[in-house]
């Protein structure tokens, strides 16, 4: 026992300060898409729609409807569409109400 | 004790008529070296049972036509077919022919005949498990489960006791069956990887792996050798961060709290390794149909894995130091050779009683061998001894992987996007933590799944777990005994 | 009286009830109805060193009696849904649902003759966490939120690039 207490000690402290400080851990998570609107035709909307594993994303109208919620953070449709696609870099996603997480994306329309 | 594994050639498919079907089965289970590693059915108007033995030179499948609902008793020649035997009729309706009772293990009590299945409902329902069914005299039995201890994926145990000895142990996985290999029908590969990596999440490139390598030798392809690389890194990634927890478990579950949180450090760090290099903790979306959607952070790799796998190191070390902790693991859940070899175990369980299997031999692996770790003795100790000793080569291997080229390019089937083009089925197979997973697909003529069979280690190793903690363990020794074997109640219920 | 006031002001105490009796000590039960596993490993390591959960002064307890928080993986196998019920039903009141994990909010499996597809199809959820898997950091988060220590963010985000917040 001597033996861990000496190690622990030794060791030091790895604990995060999350949520009072940052953690840079964070940096390296996956993170839901960000869409750009103005990369963002019908005929791309449909690609992402289509390559999407679940139902995290689908289109009404000239609307993206991006539900993170659904979003495994796949990253499938940043692949489909590089332009089209950033990382949001969010991953403070909890939420009280269902429906926040149900974002619409403008889609910019077919002409350049 | 280590060998080097000799490289396998390939998979060879034969038929076999119902009428011979017998007598192949007995041969092949009486030929040195032979393991049955897996048996499944699949239904396109005729059953077609297939059963997978692993030789020394490659896989050998047999195919064969079942008529009239019934073949022979396989689990009699093998017993490591008698899980399958249960599976298969439930999915499929189709029993062996001498009339002993089949389980119901996989569907839940409710699913009646209109329950989607793989194939046809069974004409008789399986019987459900009783227990005390092989004690006499006073053993009191109680179900545990399947909402068990925090931070535990649900499990429902029978146990059945006679004060501290316990005298039995069965388990079902029906609670947490989602139905994958049937969701994955009419899929294309590509489609299908996504659900491949989540049917046992904490083996998600061992069991990707097999699958896109499954989907590739049915279309007749083959990944560049640097995506077969960067591969192996993410499966030894896999491994190491998996032997951390487990390590992480066996301390919990000793009750040694120090250790339980030096083997945590370990495991994040490990974690964050993961991310660094591959974009995701648990490496999931490393692997695609055809080759990697990732290249890993070679720089950050090489900077960071030696840290991790020296927090692993220490750890490991002053547990071996700790008399109290090591007297839990001495004699506790005991395997011999013949029981893993009876029952077809793999991974670390069936290494740790001195059998060498391990289904690292051939691609990547063919030009960088791997040693493989075996022990004697059978128990929890056994199995630690393994796990630690794999833990040392998977660092080993990822350093030559990575020596060996450049970072994998991506690559992409050659006709890439819904409905690869060409039919044909084919096997895969990869070494998971937990041990040997395989991976069948058959595809049709638009390139889209009609039967995908996924086999994690864990469909294969929980039917030991009873004999482990059988006779000489009480009843504290099974969380014990279930972190030494660390599989997971989603790789068998999928 | 308006009634959606009355209803508002009725939340808005029990919000800060939940905050009072919660903020400080809050006891959580795991439930798993279906998970593929890593959701698991990622709550277990909250009392792991590097994130410590009870410095916040978060517990886990294995017994629905002493639990305030179910904390939720899964898909709902629908096999499951009994337990999940019982073990929901255990826990006395107040109580927090808290559905965490892509599967859970309906994102991996759709809804079959297997599985609900997500966990409010069976429970009341009151908090969501998205991710697959959510990290420790993103369960920290959630599990802030849900005590009303921390502020949800999700609300402010607009998930658009160039220009937009996300």
């Amino acid at each position: 026992m001597p033996l861990w207490f000496i190690r622990g000690l030794r060791r030091g402290v790895v604990t995060t300060r999350y949520p009072a400080r940052p953690d840079d851990s964070a940096a390296r998570l996956p993170t839901p898409p960000a869409f750009r609107p103005g990369q963002l035709t019908r005929e791309v909307a449909d690609r992402l729609v289509a390559v999407c594993p679940g139902p995290a994303l689908s289109r009404r109208d000239d609307t993206l409807v991006f539900d993170v919620g659904a979003c495994t953070g796949c990253g499938r449709c940043a692949e489909a569409a590089p332009d089209a696609v950033a990382s949001s870099g969010e991953f403070e996603l909890a939420t009280t109400s269902r429906s926040v997480l149900i974002k619409e994306i403008p889609i910019r329309g077919d002409e350049p | 004790m280590t060998t080097q594994a000799a490289a396998i050639r390939g998979t060879v498919t034969t038929r076999v008529p119902a009428a011979d079907l017998e007598k192949v089965t007995a041969d092949l289970a009486k030929a040195p070296g032979t393991r049955l590693a897996d048996m499944f059915a699949s239904d396109g108007g005729i059953t077609v049972l297939r059963l997978v033995w692993a030789r020394e030179s490659g896989y050998l499948v047999t195919e064969t036509e079942i008529e009239g609902g019934q073949y022979p008793a396989l689990s009699d020649i093998a017993p490591a077919a008698f899980v399958e035997e249960c599976e298969i009729y439930e999915q499929f309706g189709i029993r062996p022919a001498t009339g002993k009772p089949l389980n119901r293990l996989m569907l839940p009590p409710h699913a009646g005949p209109d329950f989607p299945r793989l194939g046809h409902a069974p004409a008789q329902p399986p019987q459900e498990v009783h227990a005390p069914h092989t004690v006499g005299g006073q053993a009191f039995e109680f179900p545990f489960g399947p909402v068990r201890q925090v931070g535990v994926e649900s499990l429902y145990y029978g146990l059945v006791t006679s004060g501290e000895e316990v005298v039995d142990v069965y388990l079902f996985t029906w609670h947490k069956h989602r139905g994958v290999e049937w969701r994955l029908r009419g899929t294309t590969p590509r489609q299908a990887m996504f659900f491949a990596e989540r049917a046992e999440g904490l083996s998600a490139v061992a069991v990707g792996w097999a699958f896109a390598a499954a989907a590739e030798a049915a279309l007749g392809v083959a990944p560049p050798p640097a995506a077969d690389r960067t591969r192996a890194v993410a499966l030894e990634l896999e491994r190491l961060y998996n032997h951390a927890a487990a390590m992480a478990a066996l301390c919990q579950a000793t009750g040694l709290t120090v250790g339980q949180s030096a083997a945590e450090i370990a495991l994040e760090r490990l974690l964050r390794v993961n991310a660094a290099a591959f974009g995701h903790r648990y490496l999931f979306g490393v692997i695609e149909p055809g080759g990697t959607a990732r290249a890993p952070d070679v720089a950050v790799l090489r900077r960071e894995l030696p840290a991790a796998y020296g927090e692993l190191r220490r750890a490991a070390d002053a547990l071996l130091r700790t008399n109290s902790f090591v007297d839990r693991l001495e004699a506790c859940g005991i395997l011999t050779a013949e029981h893993a070899r009876r029952l077809g175990l793999v991974g670390p369980v069936a290494r740790a009683t001195g059998l060498t299997v391990d289904a690292r031999r051939d691609g990547p692996y063919a030009a960088h061998p791997v040693t493989v770790v075996t022990a004697d003795g059978g128990d929890v100790f056994a199995r630690f001894q393994v796990m630690l000793g794999e833990a040392a080569e998977s660092v080993r291997l990822i350093g030559e992987f990575l020596d060996a080229g450049t970072a994998a390019e991506r690559t992409a089937l050659p006709a890439k996007g819904n409905g690869e083009p060409g039919s044909g089925s084919g096997l895969g197979w990869a070494e998971s933590s937990r041990g040997e997973v395989l991976a069948w697909v058959a595809l049709d003529e638009n390139g889209r799944i009609t039967r995908a069979r996924l086999r994690p280690g864990s469909v294969r190793n929980w039917r030991g777990f009873d004999d482990a903690c059988r006779s000489q363990n009480v009843f504290t020794d099974i969380p014990i005994i279930e972190a030494s074997f660390w599989l997971t109640a989603a790789g068998l219920a999928r | 009286m308006n009634p959606s006031l009355d209803e508002a002001e009725a939340a808005r105490r029990l919000r800060d009830t939940i905050a009072a009796q919660f903020g400080r000590s809050l006891h959580i039960r795991t439930l798993d109805t279906g998970s593929c596993a890593v959701c698991e490993q990622e709550i277990r390591l909250l009392s792991a060193p590097h994130y410590d959960l009870h410095r916040l002064g978060f517990f886990f307890t294995p017994a629905p009696r002493h639990a305030d928080l179910l904390l939720v993986t899964g898909p709902m196998v629908r096999a499951f849904e009994v337990a999940a019920r019982k073990t929901y039903e255990a826990m006395p009141g107040p109580k927090v649902v808290v559905a965490t994990g892509a599967c859970a909010l309906g994102g991996v499996y759709p809804k079959d003759p297997f599985v609900h597809g997500d966990v409010g199809q069976v429970l009341p959820v009151d908090v969501w966490i998205p991710g697959c898997p959510p990290s420790p950091l993103a369960l920290l988060h959630g599990l802030g939120v849900a005590v009303g220590r921390l502020a949800e963010k999700t609300p402010g985000l607009t998930f658009i690039a160039d220009g937009g917040q996300g």
